[in-house]
């Protein structure tokens, strides 16, 4: 009997060969207990999964780090994706991790992932096909569990932003096998009948319990509702498909019922605002013609003619009144003057003369007798002196040069 | 749009009034266009407040049928 002998690295090579045409262990998944786990400065990282039943050595190099999302510490329970391949310096076979994910949780994770991938490449995402909410609803659709804080937090605050919104429920359930249909059904059955906005979710929990949120029947029926959907599931943090895919993402069943519901008294505010906007500003239009008219009726007042003619008329007196003045002031320098008149002539009288001693003499028929030539010897004269008339018989006449003898 | 439409949302009626503020508050507006606008601007408030019907709602639950009942 010949038997053939190989070298080990022969042996590990075959071995190693056949690792590599197994298509299974070329990608698979593991779950089990992380142990012995070392996090090597190289950035590698060295780990054992364990179970019940047996061990496997896993590696995750450096360079696959990005597939690891946590911090992995021992007895965690964890899926390690990968290749399961030799090690022929040891003659060892180890699970080359790619990718490690917490179980559980993990799973839902992976397929959550894949989901999201898969719808928006489909663009079912897509900001195009998000509808606008309308901002004044009169009915609102609530897709959620009957019982349970989501379904009471919605109905106070939209009751308390405005009770004159009908809220129409459909219990749905939120949790379970049956969960993503009951939504799905609950978004065409609000839509059937016709509510303005639907808001479509549940309450906190952990991503199990959330987990028809990310099915892609509940995905679908809100892309194809014709009525605009807030999704509004779980906490802030919680993210599902169903809040990529719906018009608007609420973070919680409190906000998406904020984001629904319009404020009824603010809403009236506004009402009353415009009503008095509306009234000022007409107010102000007629206060502006007014003033317009009142300017005018005072332009045309001032052009009317009954305004000519008092006008006119006061000139009239004004003129009167000038000429009067003009004329006393006349008067009263004529009779200035005949007083200044007046006076001369009373140094001129001859009365004046006759009382300081000198006579005037006339003939008798009453003619100035000034010179010799005037009087003829024997005729009568008239002396006439200060208070009477002498009679007087002319004597003789003599010439006398009175001139000359003064200037002798 | 003196004549109310029937299929006017709130939010257009909203708009047409913001329009209705702005051209009130134009200068060169004519006195009889003023009253115009007001009184349009009037009945749409009156139709903005009509729209709402102020009567407290109960929630109702509707079932696969489209039947609903107080919750």
């Amino acid at each position: 009997m010949k038997q053939n002998v190989y070298t080990v690295a022969q042996v590990n090579s075959y071995i190693k060969n056949m690792f590599m045409q197994d298509f299974m262990l070329q990608s698979l998944f593991v779950k089990g207990e992380v142990s012995n786990c070392k996090y090597h400065s190289s950035g590698h990282i060295y780990f054992t999964l364990k179970d019940e039943k047996g061990t496997i050595s896993c590696v995750m190099f450096a360079g696959n780090r990005s597939g690891l999302a946590f911090r992995m510490q021992e007895g965690q329970q964890v899926v390690v994706g990968g290749t399961v391949d030799v090690y022929e310096r040891d003659g060892k076979y180890q699970l080359y991790a790619k990718q490690i994910v917490l179980d559980g949780a993990g799973l839902l994770y992976e397929k959550f992932e894949q989901l999201k991938a898969e719808l928006e490449e489909r663009g079912m995402f897509d900001s195009c096909y998000k509808q606008p909410l309308p901002r004044y609803i009169k009915t609102l659709g609530v897709v959620t569990a009957s019982t349970g804080a989501a379904v009471r937090d919605i109905i106070n605050i939209a009751t308390r932003r405005n009770p004159y919104v009908q809220i129409v429920l459909y219990p749905a359930i939120v949790q379970g096998e049956q969960a993503a249909l009951s939504i799905a059904r609950g978004i065409r059955v609000l839509e059937r009948f016709g509510v303005d906005v639907m808001i479509v979710g549940r309450g906190g929990g952990s991503i199990e319990d959330l987990w028809a949120f990310n099915e892609e029947t509940v995905a679908q029926a809100i892309f194809d509702c014709s009525i605009p959907v807030i999704s509004a599931v779980g906490h802030e943090t919680d993210t599902t498909i169903a809040d990529y895919v719906a018009d608007l993402r609420a973070p919680t069943p409190s906000a998406a019922a904020e984001l629904a519901v319009y404020e009824y008294w603010q809403y009236e505010e506004m009402l009353r605002e415009y009503g008095s906007t509306l009234d000022r500003l007409l107010k102000n239009k007629l206060d502006l013609y007014r003033g317009y008219l009142e300017n005018l009726g005072l332009k045309l007042k001032y052009l009317s003619p009954v305004n000519q003619i008092r006008e006119k008329r006061t000139y009239a007196l004004k003129l009167e009144e000038q000429m009067e003045n003009a004329m006393e002031a006349a008067l009263m320098r004529k009779r200035h003057l005949l007083e200044v008149y007046i006076e001369r002539l009373k140094g001129l009288s001859p009365l004046d003369k006759l009382k300081q001693g000198f006579s005037y003499v006339s003939d008798e028929e009453g003619r100035t007798v000034s010179t010799i030539e005037a009087a003829e010897t024997g005729k009568r004269l008239r002396v006439h002196v200060r208070n009477g008339i002498i009679f007087a018989k002319t004597l003789g006449k003599e010439s006398v040069e009175w001139e000359q003898k003064r200037r002798n | 749009m003196g004549t109310k439409k029937k299929e006017l949302t709130l939010e257009e009626a909203f708009e047409i009034l913001e329009e209705t503020v702005s051209k009130l508050e134009a200068e060169d507006i004519t006195l009889e266009d003023s009253f115009k606008e007001y009184k349009q601007g009037m009945e749409i408030l009156k139709y903005c407040s009509d729209k709402i019907d102020k009567v407290e709602k109960k929630v109702l639950k509707i079932d696969e049928n489209g039947e609903t009942d107080e919750f």
